[in-house]
């Protein structure tokens, strides 16, 4: 007897459909697998074999083929197990109903027939649903991410019994209950906020700036200053994840095993902090499986990269890619994928090895020498990338204990999502998001300056003697800062504001 | 170009000491290199191993592709036998025979006035060298120094800045500019004042040619002035340079607790120096004509006379700014820009501000 079944495997962030052939006859019992399945898939028969026997089945003792299609493409996980034990059970008649026809499996077997959670569940609900595929059976513990779907009939089930008694119509089981994106959201819990940071004007406005623009952000200043607090409470000034954003996120979380699976959806912006000593492939995805790296699961997040010096050069030099298109291209010798991975990068750096160097209580103990080689540790085309240099400086003791009230989280967020608004509505239709990515032909038709500023900006320009690669990075905080205040043109106080937050093109540090 | 300013070149290639060379200039007459090569003069006053690494470096026709290569790269060679060597360096005893320069040569006899210091200064430093530079520019001084990290490059870029005529003498040749960060002020110096170097291009420096170089510098002017030095600083030697020749020293002085103004407030108690509080001081000294003070005065709005009040008690950082002015921080930060681009204030390392 021959059956077919229909399950899905993940390349990259989305999903494709796999039939699962299975055909029984006469011979030596034994089980073939062919499809180019990883060694989990090859594993897989000794699952299958053993969940069918404990859950009450016969296994016959025949010869089997079982083939994953297409044949060409490879299958990784143990998410095709399901698949296969329905397979076996409908090729040798234990499963009558011919219902199991209309269903994607999805679900990874114990050895009593428990269906255990798969990695990857949501992207592959979204791919199926937009293959216009309307059933689906999953594992129950992957319920919460699948809730999120709407427009599918989805089966969560706990084991093989319970599954095949649904197919065979002899039990009812009730399809999963949408839930709504807004009532989970509401659940965020910020940790850090911008009232618990004392003083540090200068920095907290450039993150403000930096939020409502999508800019990348360089802070630099002596060790204790502050860095990384602040840029933990980066995350909370940001805008709320839309729906769609949180999706896109989940699917890559989901497809790294880094979802939690009780939230079932991620809410919140990621926040990730390699490690300096993270490599290459664990930034940018990669592995036997090409698994997505800290780039991606930064994606519509933040990426923090403290002490930004220490990172090895190569590392640095991967992020140019990303911080340009919001995507990353894995290319192995097996698969070529593409994840996305626009984030806002935030890092933070010493001016110098000893980290004092402009320091007002300490004394910097560096040579001219060191401290230029330090700073051109990090490469100009990077340096293009990032808009906003802010220093940071420790603060004294008076303003630590000061009792005056900081601004909070929420007000400043709410001046940002004013702004993130302006944006949305400008750039509609386009697939722009934030002034921080407009394109040359975007810049020029919103970014217009007035004869007086261009005055203006040729004047800054000599007299600071910015970089020229300075130009397009001002014009875009200053339409920032201009959306802030809500102002329609680019106005001078904008553009004087902007260049303040070019500190490193500046020749101050020689 | 005479044989004997030939010969120098082919000398100072060779690196033959500055004194072995005066003896030889002094005593061989007009004689054609390969004729020069094998007089006595040379042989008696050189070395084995010196004479045969400048017949070695001596080939008649690689050598005058390489003088033309110099000319046409804008090098300028001027010797001891050549009316455009600075008068003022004719009459020190350890005067260098020949120079490399770039730029504007008469530069070098009119009124000359060195600024040196430390590499690294601190934010004080910075700021004062930048303002006495400015203020010495205007007056029609020209500014020599070094091109070394530091007060040197500050004062080079504050006098450019001013419009003014600056000097830098290096420790290098012309192709190996140190530091290597300073070459694109090397070129913006080349076309708007003058460098000089007694090193061929192609010499990279030397830990002991920053002193000799040192003496150039302090011989050139007719006066210097330190703003900020440790007591292990280079500048140690343009100050015993600067007082062996007779030329007039200023120090300002600084913090007692400054490694970096050890050295000033040393000159000074010891009354090496004279005590230098502000530019006007140098500028009463030599009888220059002071700038108007109404020039100085620009209009400036409210936000930024609250700004230049909270300044004129030294340098603040952005908080402080922030905190006593009570002006918003978008306004403050594009004020303090203005402000800066108009030439009222400096921004510095560690998100500090001074009045210029």
């Amino acid at each position: 007897m021959l059956s077919k079944v229909l399950s899905y495997g993940l390349c990259g962030i989305d999903g494709f459909l796999v039939t699962i052939e299975t055909d029984m006859v006469g011979g030596i019992p034994h089980i073939d697998m062919v499809g180019l399945g990883d060694t989990a898939v090859k594993e897989s028969k000794d699952r299958v074999k053993s969940a069918i026997r404990n859950s009450g089945f016969q296994f016959p003792i025949k010869h089997f083929t079982i083939n994953l299609a297409p044949a060409d493409t490879k299958k990784e996980g143990p998410h095709y197990e399901l698949g296969m034990a329905i397979g076996i059970l409908s090729a040798s008649e234990q499963i009558i109903n011919k219902k199991y026809k209309d269903f994607i499996f999805i679900g990874e077997l114990s050895l009593d027939g428990t269906i255990k959670k798969v990695k990857g569940v949501l992207p592959i609900l979204i791919s199926a649903r937009s293959a216009g595929f309307k059933k689906v059976i999953i594992p129950s513990d992957n319920c919460e991410e699948a809730k999120f779907i709407d427009g599918m009939e989805i089966y969560a089930v706990s084991n093989l019994l319970q599954t095949v008694k649904f197919l065979n119509e002899e039990i009812t089981l009730s399809k999963l209950e949408t839930r709504s994106f807004e009532d989970v959201s509401k659940q965020n819990t910020n940790k850090l906020d911008f009232e618990n940071v004392k003083g540090q004007a200068m920095a907290k406005r450039a993150l403000e700036i930096a939020a409502a623009g999508g800019h990348n952000v360089l802070m630099i200043g002596p060790p204790g200053s502050g860095k990384s607090m602040l840029a933990k409470c980066f995350s909370g000034i940001l805008p709320d994840l839309t729906f769609e954003e949180a999706l896109q996120v989940t699917k890559i979380h989901s497809i790294a095993g880094e979802l939690d699976l009780k939230k079932g959806i991620i809410t919140e912006r990621p926040f990730r902090t390699p490690h300096t000593t993270a490599t290459v492939v664990s930034m940018t995805g990669g592995g036997n499986h090409s698994k997505p790296g800290e780039i991606s699961l930064a994606h519509n997040g933040v990426l923090f990269l403290d002490e930004f010096p220490e990172y090895s050069r190569n590392l640095i030099e991967t992020l140019r890619q990303p911080l340009e298109d919001g995507t990353i291209t894995v290319a192995r010798a097996n698969q070529t994928v593409t994840y996305p991975s626009s984030f806002t990068l935030i890092a933070s750096m010493n001016p110098c090895p000893c980290g004092n160097y402009g320091a007002k209580d300490r004394e910097c103990r560096c040579t001219p020498a060191q401290i230029h080689k330090y700073l051109s540790k990090i490469s100009g085309p990077i340096m293009d990338r990032i808009d906003i240099h802010v220093e940071v400086d420790n603060i004294s003791y008076q303003d630590l204990n000061n009792e005056t009230n900081e601004e909070n989280s929420e007000s400043i967020k709410t001046r940002v999502d004013k702004a993130r608004n302006i944006q949305l509505n400008r750039f509609k239709n386009t697939k722009t998001f934030s002034n921080a990515k407009m394109s040359v032909p975007q810049m020029k038709k919103y970014c217009k300056l007035s004869k007086e500023c261009q005055e203006l900006m040729e004047n800054a320009f000599s007299r600071l003697k910015l970089s020229a690669r300075a130009h397009d990075r001002i014009l875009r905080v200053a339409r920032t800062i201009a959306d802030l205040e809500g102002e329609i043109d680019i106005l001078p106080r904008h553009i004087f504001e902007a260049i303040s937050y070019r500190g490193l093109d500046r020749k101050y540090w020689d | 170009m005479k044989e004997i300013e030939k010969l120098l070149v082919l000398f100072s290639i060779c690196e033959i000491a500055n004194k072995k060379q005066e003896i030889i200039a002094e005593q061989i007459g007009d004689l054609s290199v390969e004729q020069a090569l094998n007089n006595k003069v040379i042989l008696e006053n050189l070395s084995t191993e010196e004479y045969q690494k400048v017949v070695k470096n001596y080939n008649k026709q690689s050598f005058d592709s390489m003088l033309n290569n110099m000319e046409n790269s804008g090098i300028e060679i001027v010797t001891i036998f050549s009316d455009k060597y600075p008068k003022i360096l004719k009459e020190l005893d350890d005067r260098p025979l020949i120079l490399y320069a770039k730029g504007d040569l008469s530069l070098c006899d009119q009124k000359c006035f060195a600024i040196v210091g430390t590499r690294s200064p601190t934010n004080y430093g910075r700021i004062i060298t930048e303002r006495f530079a400015k203020n010495l520019a205007q007056c029609g001084l020209v500014i020599v120094s070094g091109l070394c990290y530091g007060i040197d490059a500050i004062a080079h870029k504050a006098t450019i800045d001013a419009g003014g005529k600056t000097i830098a003498v290096i420790a290098s040749g012309f192709n190996n500019i140190y530091p290597a960060s300073n070459t694109n002020l090397a070129d913006e110096i080349s076309e708007k004042g003058l460098i000089l170097s007694e090193y061929p291009p192609s010499f990279k420096a030397k830990p002991y040619t920053f002193p000799r170089r040192n003496r150039i510098v302090a011989g050139l002017s007719d006066g210097i002035l330190i703003p900020e030095a440790g007591l292990k600083s280079g500048t140690v030697y343009t100050k015993d340079y600067a007082l062996d020749y007779g030329k007039d020293v200023f120090a300002v002085p600084g913090n007692i607790d400054s490694k970096t103004s050890e050295l000033t407030n040393q000159l000074i108690r010891y009354g090496h120096a004279e005590c230098t509080l502000s530019s006007d001081d140098i500028i009463d000294f030599y009888g220059l004509n002071k700038i108007s003070k109404e020039k100085k005065m620009q209009l400036v709005s409210l936000d930024e006379q609250t700004i230049i009040n909270l300044l004129e008690n030294g340098q603040q950082d952005f908080d402080f700014l922030h905190e006593n002015s009570k002006i918003p921080v978008n306004i403050l930060n594009s004020c303090l820009t203005t402000m800066e681009i108009r030439g009222l204030i400096r921004k510095l390392p560690g998100k500090m501000f001074a009045l210029i």
